[in-house]
């Protein structure tokens, strides 16, 4: 009988990175010390929309300890010209051409117009406050109705109008069949509004440029070294090779942090003119108002059902407000209709999309940026449910799928394997005990309490099963691993965490795999001159995506020491054992030499034959295998204050599934966050624009208003078991699906508490105002922003 | 977000800080907490010359007994107030507006004078004053010492009666007689907000009657609003749920406040009355009446 | 400008350094001080992250000027771990997987430290209202609650197990 070697993987063992995280230790770019660094501040517009006529510099450039100050113009001269970076996002969309700083007109409140390097972050912003800028304002462009307006004034010039891209029908299935074999049909206007990421630690970045040597070394935070390494070079047109980007501790990002922005650009620009490090760091204003906003969407649904409550088919066309300088805006619609059937059986759908350019932020990633699949078509199962008079629950479990049994695809396309959504599903209700909560709440009504259930199921392709491209989102992932000369297994991630704890979960699966003590692994990211090629950490794909290819990594690096190993110890390749950090020979356990001696020995000339590397080193890559899909259902209970508005979460459930864990108390500090994220959303988070003037409302953290601890309820979390589809790797992405599945579970349960009043709820945001509104406690003011 | 430049004086006595005041004139801010100002600094929407210090005034900074009245220096930390036994004896309503002021962290910098002084209608202080009727006791070098009621303070949205000479240094209330209670309430969108709309009441009761009523709120104007109206329906009939829901539709429907992105002004108004039941039935229960 | 000469105690060192008027404290720690684990992150009086201890005190280092400190005694984050060793309010983080990104860990920290030193026994709706001024993006709180429960030596509550939130615990005051 052989002894049972300790496994890391699937216990919740303590974070490594948090030795520093709670020391104070940690190293954010707001740390960064260069010899001779200067800080950067923008001159933003006051205005939504206007021509800049002119902009006046001298006196800020006459400002004690100000270096350097560059219009938008003067910074076109630096660069290669055009929307650059934007463009990795687009999804092959033509975007309008634009500067990285302004130069011909200002297109949304906080527009970057002009940089000012100075000794100081106060000295350049005293200089800020110099410049003169003379505006001619133009009518902003801030609601659909406005973007859409034919008459209205257009954005982007090149571009004609507002409308970024319009796709044509997209059919999958019978859809026409399915609206004439319907009971009826259900429509709704469905609405997501703008919220955004808001980690804690805005935008930043440091560059230095060494003119002798060509180098440019940029100091970021950033979701992909490597990602921000090749936009750089090209906006600056430096060959790549001399370019360095370094990231270390990042303090959250949820998608905002990825590529380079406009504003990251010119700071490099700014470096390399003048020869100094400069280093930017985006303050709260400047990240509420201009860093991107997100989820601005709006749908139009009809579902044919029958009337026992099978779905289908679905028609939707869907509108999307990519804000100024468009992005990824444009090519979200495609993602959003591929999902949209989710673990359902709904055999049909149309879809057809809108995307329109407005006076807002740029519309960028956020934690499942794809999201309002799941809202709309959750949210759609609740309004079918209450039209046919049926529990929201039968309805979802008529219609999920059943794993193993037809249809084994969604009806756009991808495969259903391994879903897990009606065992999710049955365990949440199980979980919430449902009889017993509909009977307090028919007394609690009866007391004019007003509680409320809902309910809400979705899936992630994190990554997804297998598709001939592989990978899902970003492709097959690198890694690289060596054995260190002190012993150590390094391995080198292009993922960059920003409070994922990569350095503590792909150390798990590498020491496992391995055979090697956990804290022997040592986890290197954000150094492009060392990481492997990568899109960086995103769309949930690190878990699956970098664990997988840590555990083949491992395997390969173990392969590569008993290999030395059978030289050294002349002895066969299968002998060679290791464990706990030990190679040894089997059945020979006096034949035994620690990882830190193979690593020496390799080295020594003499010891390996020839044509045999002493360099113990692998670089492999992992396509995600036979993938698999991560979900699960959440429930929650609310109590309705219809007096106030207010609501209270009385109890918030989760059935997930993201396969085989690698740290179960990462996973739920994932799921937590996420649900979070989703409550703020619901309750608390908008990023308001006054329709009228364009000014952006919420741009201090007393308008844009984050949930605290006050409001977030704990969360009851149960697993399900794992489906393996794959043979070695079964891990699946978490980061997003908290986020995805929140807003419509509080969305499904505060209109159940409100049934009431009959109140139906078709839009995302329910602030205690709306609430009232919605009961008919108070009427809506039109004229105020909304 | 960083400051404009400005000078800096820490005086060390009353009267240094008077001369200072009245030398620097208009462009001077007095800094008491810094819990509001600062940020205004910070946003570059506040620009003074100089900042005149008061943590160094002896004078300011004591919680006492005298003469009847319940006497706070304007230097007083929130937080101190808020553990101070005798505030919680004389004056309650005051016990029960301290803890809903921001955060433990901006309480234990923040002062009783520098919230009243920046006069904030979403402010729990103000309303507080207004209804324990107040005396603020401000000085100038030139004119010495006068007394301002609380509710002739407060003159419109940050701004208050003080002359740029003067400085707040002190708050009188009256103690709180026995047979009477008191009520905060609030409605915030966030724990530790300012409040949407704030409701501070305050009753005396005889015999299951409101023999007194001092209602006033927060977040539907740009001063506290003292509800007269509804105080006098709550005084002139025996109180009863009626009574209460009448003074409660009175107060809503006197009220035009603004909307912002947070609340509409109907919302608001709704609320207003939705907290005056609220509050004036947990003052009355204090009182020890039950409705 | 004219400058000011700032002494203080800091994690019970003292220091010193001279300021423009206008300097913010969290700059002052941060950038003259070379302490970079207080962090800003919103200078706006709102999220917390730059809490620090003055004179005992929980205060936002983002709300203070670098010459409101004269004379202070300031304690850092930093200051926390006890001879190089993590300390016991460190460590129960640290078994809770209290944070996850760490930008408002500092401010988390140093609030706590001032509530447990307030009331050591700390109910969970204690806990929740004293760090309501203290904004994380990452965790739902659970995490640093668990924590703080922990250090104070009460028992956990499992992920696991039903968790009707306490009525008393609105959702807002």
């Amino acid at each position: 009988m052989s002894i049972i070697a300790q496994r890391y993987t699937g216990s919740s063992i303590k974070r490594s990175e948090d030795l520093r995280i709670l020391t104070g230790s940690g190293h954010y770019i707001d740390d960064v010390r260069l010899p001779g660094m200067l800080h950067a501040a923008f001159v933003r517009s006051p205005f939504a929309h206007a021509r800049i006529s002119s902009v006046e510099v001298s006196a800020a450039r006459e400002v004690p300890g100000v270096v350097a100050v560059l219009t938008g113009a003067e910074l076109e001269a630096l660069i290669v010209p055009g929307p650059g970076a934007a463009g990795i996002f687009s999804g092959g969309i033509t975007l309008p051409s634009f500067s990285q700083l302004a130069t011909d007109k200002v297109r949304l409140v906080g527009d970057p117009v002009v940089l000012v390097v100075a000794e100081s972050r106060y000295v350049a912003e005293d200089a800020c406050e110099l410049v003169e800028v003379d505006y001619e304002e133009l009518p902003s462009v801030i609601t659909e109705q406005q973007a859409l307006d034919p008459d209205g004034p257009p954005i982007f010039e090149d571009l004609g109008s507002n409308v970024l891209n319009r796709t044509e029908i997209a059919t999958f299935g019978d859809v026409e069949g399915a609206f004439a074999r319907a009971d009826r049909v259900v429509s709704a206007h469905l609405r997501q509004h703008r919220h955004q990421n808001v980690p804690m630690e805005g935008r930043g970045i440091a560059c230095s440029y060494d003119p002798e040597s060509g180098e440019l070394t940029v100091y970021s935070a950033n979701q992909g070294v490597q990602t921000a390494r090749r936009l750089l070079a090209q906006a600056l047109d430096v060959p790549i090779e001399k370019v360095r980007v370094l990231s270390d501790d990042i303090g959250g990002s949820f998608g905002l942090k990825m590529g380079a922005s406009r504003e990251e650009i010119a700071v490099a620009a700014a470096a390399r003119h003048v020869g100094r490090p400069v280093r930017w760091i985006e303050d709260r204003t400047e990240n509420l108002t201009a860093s991107g906003q997100a989820r601005e969407e709006s749908f139009d649904v009809e579902a044919a059902v029958t009337n026992e409550g099978d779905i289908l088919g679905l028609r939707v066309k869907m509108t999307i407000d990519t804000g100024a300088y468009p992005g990824m805006g444009g090519m979200l619609p495609r993602m959003v209709q591929n999902m949209l059937p989710g673990p359902y059986r709904i055999g049909a759908l149309s879809f057809e999309s809108t995307a329109i350019i407005t006076n807002k932020a740029t519309y960028v990633a956020y934690r499942g940026p794809w999201a309002s699949e799941t809202w709309v078509r959750e949210r759609t199962i609740d309004l079918i449910a209450k039209e046919l008079g049926l529990e929201p629950l039968a309805v979802r479990l008529r219609n999920v799928v059943t794993r193993g049994e037809p249809p084994l695809a969604m009806v756009t396309g991808r495969s259903l394997a391994g879903v897990t959504a009606r065992e999710s599903l049955e365990r949440v209700s199980a979980m919430v005990d449902f009889g017993a909560f509909r009977e307090r709440q028919a007394e609690a009504r009866a007391q004019g309490r007003y509680l409320g259930l809902g309910l809400a199921t979705y899936i992630e392709a994190a990554p997804g099963p297998r598709q001939p491209q592989g990978g899902g989102i970003g492709g097959p992932e690198q890694i690289r691993m060596r054995l260190e000369d002190d012993g150590t297994v390094s391995v080198f991630t292009a993922q960059m965490p920003h409070g994922q704890s990569h350095q503590t979960t792909f150390a798990q699966v590498a020491a496992d795999e391995f055979g090697v003590p956990f804290e022997q692994v040592r986890v290197v990211v954000g150094d492009s001159s060392q990481v492997p090629q990568g899109f960086g950490t995103g769309g949930s794909r690190a878990a699956v995506m970098a664990g997988g290819a840590s555990l083949h990594g491992a395997r390969a690096l173990k392969k590569r020491v008993q290999e030395v190993g059978s030289h050294l110890f002349e002895a066969a390749v299968e002998d060679m054992l290791i464990s706990d950090g030990v190679l040894s020979v089997q059945g020979v356990p006096a034949r035994a030499m620690s990882l830190a001696e193979v690593a020496k020995a390799a080295h020594e000339p003499g010891r390996l034959p020839e044509d045999v590397s002493g360099d113990i080193e692998v670089t492999t890559a992992f396509d995600g295998g036979e993938g698999g899909w991560s979900g699960g259902s959440h429930a929650a209970i609310v109590e309705v204050d219809t007096e106030t508005g207010l609501v209270r979460i009385e109890r918030y459930l989760v059935a997930e599934d993201c396969g085989a864990l690698i740290n179960p108390a990462i996973v739920e500090g994932q799921v937590r966050g996420g649900v979070a994220q989703g409550i703020g959303a619901v309750l608390l988070e908008r990023s308001a624009y006054d329709p009228e003037s364009g000014q952006f409302l919420a741009s201090t953290f007393m308008d844009y208003l984050l949930p605290t601890a006050w409001e977030i309820p704990r969360l009851e979390i149960e697993h399900l078991e794992t489906v393996p589809l794959d043979a070695d790797v079964n891990f699946r992405g978490v980061g997003e699906g908290g986020m995805i599945i929140a807003p419509p579970t509080l969305c499904n349960a505060i209109e159940d508490a409100l049934a009431p009043f009959a109140a139906r709820v078709t839009e995302q945001h329910l602030p205690p105002n709306r609430i009232l509104e919605l009961i008919g406690a108070i009427l809506s003011d039109a004229g105020e922003p909304r | 977000m960083k400051p404009a430049p400005f000078e800096y004086r820490a005086p060390e006595s009353l009267d240094e800080a008077l001369a200072l005041v009245e030398e620097l004139g208009e462009d001077a801010r007095p800094l008491a907490g810094g819990q509001s100002l600062i940020p205004l600094l910070s946003f570059r929407l506040a620009r003074p010359t100089c900042l005149v210090d008061l943590a160094g005034v002896p004078e300011l900074q004591s919680i006492r007994i005298d003469d009847g009245r319940l006497v706070i220096g304007a230097m007083v930390r929130e937080r101190e107030a808020e553990r101070d036994a005798k505030v919680e004896a004389s004056a309650p309503l005051l016990a029960c507006a301290l803890p809903l002021i921001g955060h433990p962290a901006i309480r234990s910098r923040g002062t009783i004078g520098g919230s009243l002084a920046h006069s904030d209608p979403a402010a729990e202080l103000p309303a507080a004053a207004v209804a324990l009727e107040a005396e603020l006791i401000a000085r100038s070098r030139t004119r010495g010492e006068r007394t301002i009621p609380a509710a002739d303070f407060f003159t419109g949205f940050l701004s208050t009666a003080l002359e740029p000479d003067e400085l707040l240094t002190e708050i009188r209330i009256m103690r709180q007689s026995p047979g009477t209670g008191c009520a905060f309430e609030e409605v915030a969108r966030r724990h530790g907000d300012f409040a949407m709309v704030g409701a501070a009441a305050m009753v005396r009761v005889e015999d299951d009657r409101i023999t007194e009523a001092r209602l006033v709120l927060t977040g539907v104007s740009d001063v506290p609003v003292r509800a007269l109206d509804a105080e006098a329906t709550l005084t002139a009939a025996p109180f009863t749920d009626e009574v209460l829901a009448e003074a409660a539709e009175q107060t809503a429907g006197s009220l035009s406040p603004a909307s912002d992105i947070h609340g509409s002004s109907a919302y608001r108004r709704h609320v207003a009355g939705v907290l005056v039941r609220r509050a004036v039935r947990a003052a009355t229960q204090r009182a020890g009446v039950a409705a | 400008m004219s400058m000011l000469e700032v002494a203080l105690t800091v994690n019970g060192e003292a220091r010193s350094g001279a300021v423009e008027p206008r300097k913010i404290l969290a700059d002052f720690i941060r950038e003259d001080l070379g302490l970079t684990g207080t962090h800003l992150g919103c200078e706006q009086g709102v999220c917390g992250a730059c809490t620090v201890l003055v004179n005992g005190q929980p205060a936002r280092a983002c709300l203070m000027l670098a010459v409101q400190a004269r004379g202070a005694e300031v304690v850092t984050i930093e200051g926390l771990a006890e001879g190089g060793e993590l300390n016991s309010l460190q460590r129960a983080m640290w078994e809770s997987h209290g944070f996850q990104c760490g930008f408002c860990t500092p401010g988390f920290l140093m609030q706590i430290t001032a509530l447990l030193a307030d009331n050591p026994q700390p109910s969970e709706p204690e806990i929740r209202a004293a760090l309501s001024g203290n904004l994380c993006r990452c965790t739902g709180y659970e995490s640093i609650v668990n924590g703080v429960l922990a250090a104070a030596g009460h028992p956990v509550p499992s992920a696991h197990e039903p968790q009707t939130q306490e009525p008393e615990r609105s959702s807002v005051a």
